[in-house]
């Protein structure tokens, strides 16, 4: 008996673990920020690295971000990698307003996530919030904060190694 | 017995979970605007800030000009 009561707290607990490295990203399927009639679903990006980043435009340290990774997708533009943001703004033109100043060139893949689930499923201790996800869909990194120089270098070296496996 | 409170104790803890007591970081999208912060008006703040020196007859302890000792 007691061994059943163990067994069921621990499943409970688990439960509401969050995805961590190692483990599958969650599949999702999110309307375009800039069409949403039009939608995206992970399995869409199966076979590719995707770096997938949970931003919002009142948060500072995706303001920092945000050229970084545009600078980023520029360069591995003719790879097999994609940077998907997710936006969780209220109001999605906030976000649209913010990308039509970084974004020019519309080079990242824009989704919007209005009801916030992609950050509830990865339980998100911070914003912004970043993961590497490997061609097989697994989670290969997480990055909780915004990133500067320094470690967009540290990823770039990252990617490099995904996109040979 | 014991199980039925082991399992009225999970649903009570449960409660206590992260996610209900805290505000999210994702969720702080109000707390994020100009007008949540202690002083949303710039120029106000400034104002402020010259009217409290004026009013404690003392300066320093507003801004690093002078040295705070009163004898302004």
């Amino acid at each position: 008996m007691k061994k059943s009561i163990v067994i069921a707290l621990l499943l409970y607990v688990n439960i509401f673990a969050a995805p961590r490295v190692g483990d599958s990203a969650v599949e999702f399927d999110l309307p375009e920020l800039y069409n949403q009639n039009k939608t995206l679903n992970s399995q869409a990006l199966q076979g590719k690295v995707v770096l997938l980043n949970l931003w919002a435009s009142w948060c500072s340290g995706c303001q920092e971000e945000m050229p970084l990774f545009v600078d980023l997708q520029e360069k591995y533009s003719k790879n097999n990698f994609v940077i998907v943001t997710s936006s969780i703004d209220n109001v999605a033109q906030s976000a649209r307003d913010f990308l039509d100043r970084v974004d020019k060139e519309k080079q990242l893949v824009s989704l919007y996530d209005a009801k916030k689930i992609l950050p509830k499923t990865y339980r998100c201790p911070g914003m912004p919030s970043s993961f590497l996800i490997d061609k097989s869909g697994t989670i290969s990194e997480v990055y909780v904060g915004s990133l500067d120089n320094k470690a967009m270098g540290e990823l770039k070296v990252k990617i490099d190694k995904l996109l040979e496996e | 017995m014991k199980t039925l409170f082991l399992v009225l104790l999970l649903f009570i803890v449960s409660g206590c979970s992260e996610k209900l007591v805290r505000v999210m970081p994702y969720e702080k999208e109000y707390f994020a605007q100009d007008k949540m912060s202690l002083s949303p008006v710039a120029s106000r703040g400034e104002q402020e800030g010259h009217i409290f020196l004026i009013r404690e007859a003392s300066a320093g302890g507003e801004s690093a000009f002078q040295g705070g000792c009163g004898c302004r």
